[in-house]
Parts: C-alpha cells; structure tokens; sequence
C-alpha cells in the first residue's frame, strides 16, 4: 500500500534541513504568529513575507510543485469567506461586480483579502517546516520545547502505527472491492461500518499486545530517547536574521 | 470545518486555545488515573485508528462528500475524556503534516471536534441512553449524539467565524448549520452501525458496557470477530 506523504521531502540535505528542530520550530511558529498579527492593510510587509518564505523554500530544495500543491488546503476555506462577502452590509464604498451586478462592499473585500493572505502565507510556513523535518525530529524538538510529554508521546506511537492501521484498513477495502460485486447502497455502508468496526477491534487488540510486550521490557509509563540536537553557529545566524527581519517588517511595516 | 490561520481574530483564538489546553489536560489527567502506564500505547494505537477511520467517505448531495469526524464514536468506544485525547491528537496531526486546520487556530478546531465534538457528543450520548437503557437505546443514542455533534461543531465554528469579523453571523451559521446537518446523517448511520457491530463482537470494548460476554472474551485474541463480519476480508 502507498502513504508517500509523510516525511516525502524531509530526507533532502539543504540548508533549511540541517537546522536544528527547536530553532525551526521556534523561528517559523513565531513567524506565523507574526503573519496573524500584521495589519491587513501593510501589504508591503505582507510583500516581504512572501519574499523571505520565497527564499527559504528555495533554500530548502523541496520541489516548488509540491509546495503549490500543498497549500492549496486552504483554498475550500477562502472561497467560503468569499461566498459571504456580498451579504456584508456596510454603507460605505461598495464595488459593483460580477455578472448580476452583487454589491460588495470595501470592508467586505478587505476581510478577503486579510483572510486570504494571512491563511496562505502561514501554510506556506507550516509547509515549510514540516516538510523540511522528519516527523520523529519534529516531535522531539517540541518536547524539547517543554510541550506536554503525554501527548508528545501518544503522537509518536499515533505516528508509529498511522501505516499499520491505515495498511490494514486499504487491505480490507481491497479485499470488499475484489469480492463484492455492485450492490445496494445501503449494503455497501453496512460493510463499510462493518469494516470500521473490524478495524476498531484489531486496532484495540494490537495496542493491548503492543503494550504488553512493552512492560514485560520494562516500560513503566515513560519513554526516553536519546537526543542528538545541537544548535551550530548557522542556526543561530538564522535564528537572529529571521528575528531581526520580522522585527523589522513590523517596527516599519505600513 | 478545518479553520486555517488568519480567519479568527485573536479575541476568538487566544481563548479557544486557553479553553481546549485546559479540557485537554483535564482529559489527560483523568485518563491517565484510570489507565496508568496503559494509556500511551492505547491512545497511541487508537488515534491512529480514528485518523484511519476518518478515511471512510460517505456522499452527501450533489457529488459533495464528506468524511466521518468519528468524536462521537471514540468518546463511546473508549470514553470521553480518552475520546478528546484521540481526538485531539488527530488533530494535531492534521495541522502538523496535513496543513489541515492553522496553528494559532488548533485550539479553535480542538475545541469544535475535541471538547463539544467528542465531549458534549457524549454527554448527549449517555443522556439517551439513560432514557433508552437497551441494546437498541445504544446505538440509537451513538447514531444521534453523533448528528448532534457535528451539527454542534459546525454551528460553533461558524460562531467562531462570526464573531471574528471574518463572516456575517446571519449567514454563516445557518449555512454552516444546514449544510452539516445533513453530512451529520451521513456520521450517525455509519457510527450506528459501526457500535451496533462492536456491541455485538465485542460489547466489553465499549466504554461503560461491561456486560453479556464476561471476562473470558477478553482475553481472547480475534475472540467475537469471527461470528458477525463475513465481509473482513481476511484471506
């Protein structure tokens, strides 16, 4: 069965890829955080987003393809907000556009276009950053971080066994589609759930085996690794730029 | 019903975070007293388990689909408390390699799906069933808490939305309201079915069940499965 789209591009060796985690994580969180609090009205600092994310990704190697593909996610999400905007009343400044001549208003389209850039810029980012760290470095750097171990670690076995599970659940669908001959609708959904439930069961066995061989190896609740982070001289130059640069576009921002 | 970043202003995020920060370290707390060293591999196993579920693809209306949530079905499976965890671990996930869903707006998306989703879903479960205490009552009660809670979380997003500025409150809460009262039917048969079918292999599994087989089906690896699914496909 195929997953290839966790950890696709996170093997590639560039600049972005050698930085430490927790500086990634710290840089390009608090450059989303930045992107959320910038006036929707200073497009030039939006400008400049765009041009260091530009960069950075050319920095990074990661096919720009891919990239684009990806963060297309937020596309459903902006043409909602778009779909509404005619029925914003606001009495000043309306633009008449589109085939039947529907009103919209000035506020209305700056909600657009505040929604739109700020969404795409920060995907950009996340895109970045994950796609740029395995999902095990990841984890790590943000438990290094000081997140919640409990749920650092639930997501390390999630990640774990997200193919297994998934592989299990493709075999079964494989093997329905390859028995089954078209039925009802309604059969159909009553398999699928069937399946689901299959799937709920094994799943559950797996974790109660899973965890028993684990303590009968010792596993008293808690999981140590062994980490191998190192912030360089690079990552602090990067680390100080990027800081240095958001600082600046919000200090002179207009 | 994924909120990307910049939809919500930071009187909406800021306390959305707050507020599923603290119901999911609650959550943490309480599954962690009841299942001890137990839970990181089953939350591990069972988060995965519902991101693999949230494959499952059903047709709404006029070639649109939409994928089952599954709040309603962990929080009866496995509780609610553990059901937000699972919940909200999905979530993260999303967000973190899907892009599904913004960061400054996972706290937004865990208190739709998570909290009221999976939480108030339940809440709405065990209501039910205390009136239709049976094994009909059941998955009755699972297929409507399930409806109910994505009609919640649907509502609540667009209130989230509306009360950012980023859409008029008049016409995104019915649009939001409507359209996911009827992707809900959708959940409700599916997670009907899917507890009626554990209720009948393996009705020990389900949180706050523990009657009919006893404790020998347990122990028991594949024990109920082989009497109800002639459709597995194990080869």
């Amino acid at each position: 069965m195929k997953h290839s789209y966790i950890d696709e591009y996170s093997g590639i060796d560039s600049f972005i890829h050698r930085l430490d985690p927790r500086i990634k994580i710290i840089t390009f969180v608090g450059f989303v955080f930045s992107i959320v609090f910038t006036k929707p009205t200073s497009c030039l600092t939006f400008l400049l987003y765009g041009l260091i994310l530009g960069i950075l990704i050319a920095l990074s190697k990661i096919p720009v393809r891919y990239i684009l593909k990806r963060s297309l996610v937020v596309v459903p999400f902006a043409l909602v907000v778009a779909a509404f905007i005619p029925f914003m009343k606001q009495p000043v400044g309306g633009y008449s556009l589109g085939p039947f001549g529907q009103a919209v208003s000035r506020d209305g389209l700056m909600v657009f276009w505040n929604v739109a850039v700020k969404s795409y810029l920060s995907v950009l980012c996340m895109i970045l950053l994950t796609a740029s760290t395995c999902f095990s470095d990841l984890l790590k750097g943000f438990a290094m971080l000081k997140c919640p171990q409990l749920i650092i670690m639930v997501l390390s076995f999630m990640y774990r066994y997200i193919f297994v599970i998934e592989d299990e659940f493709m075999k079964m669908k494989q093997a329905k589609a390859s028995r089954s001959v078209e039925d009802s609708k309604w059969l159909d959904v009553k398999a699928l759930a069937n399946m689901v439930g299959v799937l709920f069961v094994r799943a559950y066995e797996r974790a109660e085996s899973v965890y028993l061989a684990m303590s009968s190896r010792g596993f008293d609740g808690t999981v140590r690794t062994i980490h191998h982070f190192q912030i360089t001289a690079a990552d602090m130059l990067f680390f100080s730029a990027m800081l240095a640069l958001l600082i600046g576009a919000h200090l002179f921002g207009v | 019903m994924h909120i990307p970043d910049g939809f919500l202003s930071t009187g909406t995020w800021v306390p959305a975070w707050l507020l599923s920060a603290g119901g999911l370290g609650y959550s943490l707390k309480k599954t962690a007293q009841a299942m001890k060293d137990r839970m990181i591999p089953l939350m591990g196993v069972m988060s995965a388990f519902i991101f693999a579920a949230q494959m499952v693809n059903f047709p709404v209306m006029g070639g649109t689909s939409g994928h089952l949530l599954g709040g309603v079905l962990a929080a009866v499976l496995l509780g609610p408390f553990a059901g937000a965890i699972v919940l909200s671990c999905v979530l993260i996930v999303q967000c973190l390699i899907f892009q599904d869903g913004g960061l400054t707006a996972l706290g937004a998306n865990i208190f739709n799906m998570a909290i009221i989703g999976a939480m108030g879903g339940y809440l709405f479960y065990k209501v039910l069933i205390l009136l239709m205490p049976s094994r009909k009552g059941i998955i009755v009660a699972a297929a409507v808490a399930s409806w109910f809670s994505v009609f919640a979380a649907a509502t609540i997003c667009a209130l989230e939305l509306a009360i950012s500025g980023t859409s008029p409150i008049a016409v995104v809460v019915p649009a939001m309201a409507g359209v996911h009262a009827i992707i809900g039917l959708g959940e409700a048969v599916i997670t009907g079915l899917v507890v009626g079918f554990v209720l009948k292999v393996r009705p020990d599994l389900i949180y706050g069940q523990a009657f009919s087989h006893g404790a020998g089906a347990s122990s028991s690896p594949c024990g109920g499965m082989l009497g109800g699914a002639p459709e597995e496909g194990k080869s």
